[in-house]
């Protein structure tokens, strides 16, 4: 055994939150329509949610449209004449039509394809088409509605509760704040992003990212290695510490992986996300790296109650899962990357996004499904969560609060 | 891409332009549907190079490279693509979801080798 091995987990991530349990855990929040509603209503009409990031809409007058179907909306993320990021439900306020159909684009305002209303980029109701024939109309009112928007760290949220319960900075609280100083806006000058529809629930995904349990054996073949190593064979992770309603994690490495030839070469001409052992985590907060492990590779911030932000050396990440229907997600994922200065660290940009695909999209993707297949077979009730799952359970938990509140 | 060529150090991988394709999808689907002997031949001709492909590239600015350095850089993003088929997993395609089903979404609009 080398000197950094791990030691025989001393730590019991459950001992610092007996308030939990250590019990099994319900299926039924998986499968049931009435559990999906629910949080509908209490959960993703009440809380912040993360939409986007300012990069990709740097000027006045860029916007880009969010469809929540959770919220049953569609969500116009625009930046106005004054640089203010603003948020509206997508909808004329006319006869209600959806006002802006494409995904994103800059405009000096928006036109209704309907009507022929239009909005300026602040959402206020610049002018009606033939206004002479309406009745007593008040333009000042007839503005697109607003909803609450907030920054944080250059990520957009939306609250589309008219009256929020607690502001963003309230709602991300001691956990959002220990970001403060991780360098997001120089890394996320770049970025690879994809969707995809699966058929699961979105807890499904949620909690394949809440654990990192499932690395040596789900990523076997792939990036299992360079995460879990013969001292630590099973990954157990450096921290996981509860925030509520949110939850972060701290990776470890394989100091001794010794990288495929092409991983060698991208390596060495550029820098890869999550990918690179022995990574150095100076000049970061210590919340990046909290138990200051030399053996580490990444952090995970969970973020109530559907988006996963991974950070590391080199760049960070995000899934979020937007729920469709108690069996359908539409899963969001977007790698930054700092701007490629060369061809060649594009080329090292273009392998991790390559080995991403592989080790995450398609073998999580995979469990995602035949995961949810089986739930809905109803042939168990419950599932069973070692300590390294320590947020999953968490993540059951404020979800119940939240239900019953 | 026909009317391209690659950089004239290069002209030993000529072979294998039919690699060289702009999309993700594209290299993806190739990948899916090409033998994993004939991956392999492409994985051991373009490795040898790679030192002095990269060697290459590293001397032009990420944006608007001209058309042949272009052309290498698809060619090399083509061995990203297809090195885990070699490195990790000895078959095309990992076990688990059809990558095929992901829907790039660009949110940054400059990077050529993601053309939509």
């Amino acid at each position: 055994m080398s000197a950094r091995a791990k030691q025989a987990p001393a730590k019991i991530w459950h001992d610092d939150y007996p308030q939990l349990g250590t019990g099994p855990l319900p299926i039924e929040p998986y499968i049931s329509e009435q559990h999906f509603e629910r949080e509908r209503d209490k959960i993703f009409r009440k809380v912040w949610l993360n939409v986007g990031r300012v990069e990709q809409i740097p000027q006045a007058g860029d916007y880009f449209v969010k469809p929540l179907e959770i919220c049953r909306t569609s969500i116009l993320v625009a930046r106005d004449d004054d640089g203010e990021v603003r948020a509206f439900h997508n909808m004329c306020s006319h006869r209600g039509n959806r006002l802006v159909w494409d995904d994103k684009g800059s405009s000096r305002g928006f036109v209704c394809k309907y009507h022929g209303w239009t909005y300026r980029a602040d959402g206020s109701l610049q002018a009606i088409t033939d206004e002479k024939r309406f009745f007593d109309l008040d333009k000042s009112c007839l503005g697109l509605t607003p909803v609450h928007v907030g920054i944080w760290e250059g990520f957009i949220y939306v609250n589309v509760d008219p009256e929020p319960v607690e502001s963003l900075e309230d709602f991300l609280g001691e956990v959002g704040q220990s970001f403060a100083g991780y360098p997001f806006a120089e890394l996320a000058t770049a970025c690879f992003s994809w969707q995809v529809e699966v058929k699961a629930n979105w807890k499904v995904g949620k909690d394949a990212f809440q654990e990192v349990y499932h690395i040596s054996s789900l990523h076997g073949r792939s990036t299992g290695r360079m995460f879990a190593s013969p001292a630590n064979p099973f990954l157990n992770v450096h921290e996981a510490a509860l925030f509520d309603p949110h939850a972060r994690i701290s990776v470890p490495a394989n100091l001794d992986w010794k990288p495929h030839p092409v991983e060698d070469l991208a390596k060495r001409f550029g820098i890869l996300t999550l990918q690179k052992q022995g990574i150095s985590s100076a000049g970061m907060p210590p919340v990046v790296n909290p138990t200051n492990s030399p053996d580490w590779s990444f952090s995970g911030f969970n973020c109530f109650p559907n988006t996963s932000i991974f950070v590391s050396e080199g760049g960070f990440l995000t899934h979020t899962f937007w729920p469709l229907a108690v069996d359908r997600t539409l899963w969001e994922t977007r790698i930054y990357f700092p701007k490629a200065k060369t061809m060649a660290e594009r080329f090292s940009q273009e392998y991790s996004r390559s080995t991403f695909l592989d080790g995450v999209m398609a073998e999580d993707g995979g469990i995602f499904e035949a995961t949810q297949s089986m739930l809905a077979s109803g042939a168990k009730t419950e599932f069973y969560l070692s300590d390294e799952e320590l947020l999953i359970r968490h993540h059951h938990k404020i979800i119940a609060d939240y239900l019953n509140a | 891409m026909a009317e391209s060529s690659l950089p004239d150090a290069f002209f030993d991988l000529n072979p294998y332009l039919e690699w060289a394709l702009p999309s993700e999808h594209a290299r993806r689907a190739k990948r899916a549907s090409t033998s994993m002997s004939e991956i392999r031949a492409f994985y051991d001709a373009m490795l040898e190079r790679m030192e002095a492909v990269l060697s290459f590239l590293e001397k032009y600015p990420a944006d608007d490279p001209p058309a042949d350095v272009e052309l290498l850089f698809l060619l090399a993003t083509a061995l990203a693509e297809i090195a885990p088929a070699v490195e990790m997993y000895g078959e095309q395609t990992a076990d688990g979801m059809d990558v095929l089903r992901l829907k790039p979404v660009d949110i940054y609009p400059q990077r050529l080798s993601r053309e939509l």
